[in-house]
């Protein structure tokens, strides 16, 4: 099957732009705890995706899980280089969404957090190239549409 | 989409009429709200903030940013555990990475902006508590859960940075569980094949706890069939355990908790729309799930995730009584300040310590850098330590009850009784 280039509209959470590869979580995560960031990996030994990274990719996580420390270690690991160029979230989760706020104002950058339906994370396949864009557009060639 | 009315003073805030740090956590709520499709912010009285645990120089940079712009706190305001002891700076290496300057350095902040210096993850344990119906803002999981289903107060599972801004405004978006229908139960958990022997034992509640995390993180859950006899310290080990599993910050327990005098109460006089039965199969696979035991030597004990409480003192107190731990053994035990003044008056600590217990206060063992000597086979009480010192320690971890904490402990090696033998 040939790419095709799509769109979703997803609702700003954050407002930012980026790009890179999609890295779909299979299950939610808990950054405090169940990741490190300072090198951006899942150390959740209960995660299906254990030891994987998450650094420069557009990241589908349905929402954070347990510990307050979320906003904590979002804001560190895009403070170190490590975390995610975007979120994309399935639900208005304040966490990840405070975590990026903090951070895009502490050290002036850009990290969108863009929120889409659940049903529509199916769509991404891992590591295609996607777009997010200010306004909240999610663009890349899907292979199921 | 809902428009976000703002009072008066509200707005004075976002204008930055009370200087640049209210400005910025006004800026930081109202986002929030918006997120949160919020219609009003209304006034918390209290809070209990997690951001002075230190995961990383972004939360210093957040708190000295506050205090060069001369924050002001609008409500009383606790602090959680730190990531170091204050009392004793030796109890993890100090040399393990810059952090750990760094980590005192961030709770010396936040008494700096007017915190009161709790450093507790079990605050509820501490006079002054907040009441049934009171609007605070919670931010350690446990807390959280803990406050709204066994005090009836109201919060909303907040973190890092937000719980600060909301201290710094003393407003939050009306959503949530602020609201009376965020609390009506919508999942009802049944427990009749479970044997009342099994629910004496306190490790009952942290499975019990982790279950509903496993499969109750997005309905309200209510639990019909706990004993009468249930305790806080049962419902802190549901608290801890169903935050780390999943996300449950609010359960209700039928007769136990405020706001569940009865199954109607809680469910609003509705019919639950899913209902879970749990049973000893349950149980067991949940205690697997968290570890199990293997030939490896025993090397030490973990007991206070969540914190201690003056009971549990009383209670291990009572199980060691005239025993020693196995000198091969480290035996941790955390709690806060408070607590373990109360203890220390009973004579609880001496008599602790000459066992051979050592009490560590303001932090917690289960998270990485490790707490000297623990490393290897641990065993714990606590499904929270069970559930995430795997990932941040190099540890292999036996979950037992407290009674089997303590004879394993005397012994040198797990003992478990019958029906937690896998």
């Amino acid at each position: 099957m040939k790419p095709v280039g799509k769109t979703v509209q997803g609702r700003v959470l954050v407002p930012g732009q980026a790009s890179g590869p999609a890295m779909v979580l299979d299950e939610t995560l808990s950054f405090w705890g169940g990741f490190n960031p300072v090198n951006g990996e899942i150390i959740d030994v209960h995660h299906p995706q254990h030891r994987a990274r998450v650094g420069g990719t557009v990241l589908f996580i349905s929402q954070s899980r347990g510990s307050a420390g979320t906003p904590g270690a979002i804001a560190e690991t895009l403070r170190n280089g490590s975390g995610p160029a975007a979120f994309v979230l399935a639900s208005a989760d304040l966490n990840i969404s405070v975590g990026v706020m903090v951070a895009n104002r502490l050290y002036e950058l850009n990290v969108p957090v863009v929120e889409i339906a659940l049903t529509q994370f199916a769509l991404i396949e891992n590591e295609i190239n996607i777009q997010v864009s200010e306004a909240g557009l999610i663009s890349g060639a899907w292979l199921h549409y | 989409m809902t428009s976000l009315q703002l009072s008066p003073a509200d707005t004075d805030m976002l204008e930055g009429k009370q200087g640049r740090a209210t400005q910025f956590a006004m800026e930081t709520i109202v986002a929030a709200a918006r997120i949160g499709d919020a219609e009003s912010l209304i006034d918390i009285s209290f809070a209990h903030i997690d951001s002075c645990f230190y995961s990383g120089r972004a939360h210093l940079d957040f708190v000295r940013y506050l205090l060069e712009h001369n924050a002001r706190l609008a409500v009383p305001t606790w602090t959680n555990t730190g990531l170091v002891s204050l009392n004793d700076l030796s109890v993890r290496d100090p040399s393990a990475g810059t952090g750990m300057n760094e980590a005192r350095l961030l709770m010396e902040a936040y008494v700096r902006l007017g915190c009161k210096p709790v450093w507790t993850c079990a605050p509820y344990q501490l006079p002054g508590r907040p009441g049934l119906g009171d609007h605070i803002v919670g931010s350690e999981s446990n807390a959280v859960s803990f406050y709204n289903s066994v005090i009836g107060a109201r919060t909303n599972k907040y973190g890092d940075f937000f719980d600060v801004c909301a201290a710094i405004t003393g407003r939050v978006p009306y959503t949530g569980l602020h609201r009376d229908e965020g609390r009506q139960a919508r999942l009802l958990v049944t427990l009749e094949a479970i044997p009342e022997a099994v629910k004496s034992s306190d490790i009952f509640y942290h499975l019990l706890g982790y279950l509903l995390g496993l499969h109750c993180s997005n309905l309200v859950p209510v639990v019909e069939g706990l004993a009468p006899t249930t305790t806080e310290d049962d419902l802190k080990a549901i608290s801890a355990a169903c935050c780390s599993s999943g996300s449950v910050p609010l359960f209700h327990a039928v007769g136990i908790t405020p706001e569940a005098a009865t199954l109607d109460d809680a469910c609003f006089n509705e019919t639950a729309e899913q209902v879970i039965e749990f049973g000893l199969d349950d149980l067991q696979r949940a205690r697997d799930e968290l570890g199990q035991n293997s030939n490896a030597p025993l090397k030490g004990i973990a007991l206070g995730t969540p914190h201690f409480s003056y009971t549990e003192f009383e209670r291990l107190t009572g199980l060691l009584q005239g025993r020693s731990i196995n000198p091969g053994l480290v035996f941790y035990l955390t709690t806060s300040r408070h607590v373990y003044q109360q203890a220390a008056q009973q004579g609880w600590v001496a008599q602790l310590e000459q066992a051979g217990v050592k009490i560590i206060t303001d932090t917690c063992t289960y998270f990485s850098p490790a707490v000297n000597g623990l490393r290897g086979k641990i065993m714990t009480n606590a499904a929270k330590w069970a559930y995430y010192a795997p990932g941040m320690l190099p540890v292999q971890v036996v979950l037992g009850s407290l009674a089997e904490c303590v004879e394993s402990a005397v012994a040198g090696e797990v003992i478990l009784d019958s029906w937690s033998e896998s």
